[in-house]
């Protein structure tokens, strides 16, 4: 499904981390794998250290840190917040929604739209195209993205296909009517079929949590999960994101009428450094272009991955300057989305810690 | 078959494969090999498959027969 939006921008992104870096070599005694395996896997996956909230930290603590930050420094006003997005899959209760415990925590205006949505890997795409829609409208002059989550303690330690590269993390994304033109081109697929590809069994109302989910069993390949545990398909998502990724980006191209060569940087979700070498080389983009160093310093974590990305490989460049970037986001859902678009004369675009 | 049996040396770290053998008979067989296997398949045969669907070959000479008729 393609969109295309017109004066709207993009004028500040702050990426969250928590202080606390785990390094792959202090995990790896919990994986059934022998050391010289396990260096083999960090080598090709691009796995070194990752970022670990303490516990009782939730993803909405984050967010809460970060929106303090900007208030305190003058870089955002309460009053301008029209509507609060909450992109996450690691909510702080069922009800009610965080986006209203966050409008609460601070008292901002009634006339709000707070909305959560439970979205991953796409999370920063789709969040964003959800803004656009919303600054349609008349009403709507400033819409404040929130990407988090915070799902390391539901990754089990001995479980290496997920435990080295989660990272916890949360970004806050300042989306606004723009004079200029500035137009947006952007594209979103689902495929529910996969839907439990990427899935954590058991918590929900289908399969609410209970002592016998909290038993740990061992896999075909050796790594143990409990159904309180995320699981995650290796091999259906990384055929999904080789299948599906290319074509996209391909389709963008065309809905865009921008030329491969025309975008400056290509920010695209952070799986590993294997997947994004693979699709970097399906798509003919050199290396250098598509960033692949979030996962070894910071760890994955899923929808903030982008605006990590941004934070850190663009910082001030972003601040003094303007750049064409093409942004994708694939995973749960299974979804996958791109935009491309011009972002420059940010008023900030850092990473601070929690 | 000679180029992908090459590739699959490479990838178990043998110096000659065994078409008779299953994959699960190598010692270097493990979630690590099956991906760089699917990642293989993909950029030098555009195909996919499933990390149990290569496992469940009689043997190496089926499974390439299967990849090279696709």
């Amino acid at each position: 499904m393609d969109f295309s939006f017109k004066h709207k921008r993009i004028s500040g992104i702050l990426t969250i981390l928590p202080k606390k870096a785990v390094k792959f070599e202090d995990e790896m005694t919990n994986y059934s794998f022998s050391p010289a395996k396990c260096m083999k896997l960090k080598l090709a996956m691009g796995y070194n250290e990752h970022r670990i909230a303490e516990p009782g930290q939730c993803s909405s603590d984050f967010c809460k840190f970060g929106l303090q930050y900007l208030f305190d420094n003058n870089l955002l006003n309460k009053d301008e917040i029209d509507a609060l997005l909450f992109v996450s899959q690691s909510a702080d209760y069922y009800m009610p929604p965080t986006s209203n415990l966050i409008h609460g925590h601070f008292g901002l205006k009634q006339d709000c739209l707070c909305l959560d949505i439970n979205q991953g890997c796409a999370g920063f795409e789709l969040g964003l195209i959800q803004a656009f829609l919303l600054l349609e409208q008349p009403a709507v002059k400033k819409v404040i993205l929130m990407n988090a989550d915070v799902l390391s303690p539901k990754v089990s330690d001995q479980d290496r296909n997920s435990k080295p590269l989660i990272g916890d993390a949360a970004a806050i994304t300042i989306v606004e009517k723009g004079e200029e033109e500035n137009p947006i081109y952007a594209n979103i697929k689902m495929d529910g079929t996969g839907a439990m590809v990427l899935n954590i069994p058991a918590g929900g109302f289908r399969m609410p949590s209970t002592p016998e989910t909290a038993v740990m069993e061992q896999d075909a390949a050796g790594n143990f999960r409990s159904k309180n545990n995320l699981v995650m398909q290796g091999d259906d998502v990384f055929n999904f994101v080789q299948r599906e990724v290319p074509p996209m980006i391909e389709h963008l191209y065309v809905q865009s009428g921008v030329d491969r060569n025309e975008v400056d940087w290509y920010m695209f979700h952070q799986p590993n450094k294997f997947m994004l070498h693979k699709l970097a080389d399906k798509l003919g983009i050199p290396h250098e272009k598509m960033p692949a160093n979030i996962v070894e310093n910071f760890g994955n974590a899923s929808g903030v991955t982008v605006p990590t990305c941004i934070s850190y490989n663009l910082g001030d460049q972003l601040v003094n300057g303007k750049m064409r970037l093409c942004m994708a986001g694939f995973g749960v859902g299974l979804t996958w989305s791109s935009i491309m678009m011009e972002m420059g004369s940010l008023q900030f675009n850092k990473i601070i810690e929690f | 078959m000679e180029e992908l049996l090459e590739k699959l040396a490479e990838i178990l770290e043998v110096e000659e494969i065994d078409v008779n053998k299953k994959f699960t008979d190598y010692e270097e067989w493990d979630s690590l090999t099956a991906l760089s296997v699917l990642a293989m398949l993909d950029s030098d045969y555009n195909t996919s498959m499933k990390a149990s669907e290569i496992i469940s070959f009689n043997n190496i000479e089926a499974f390439c027969k299967e990849v090279l008729s696709r």
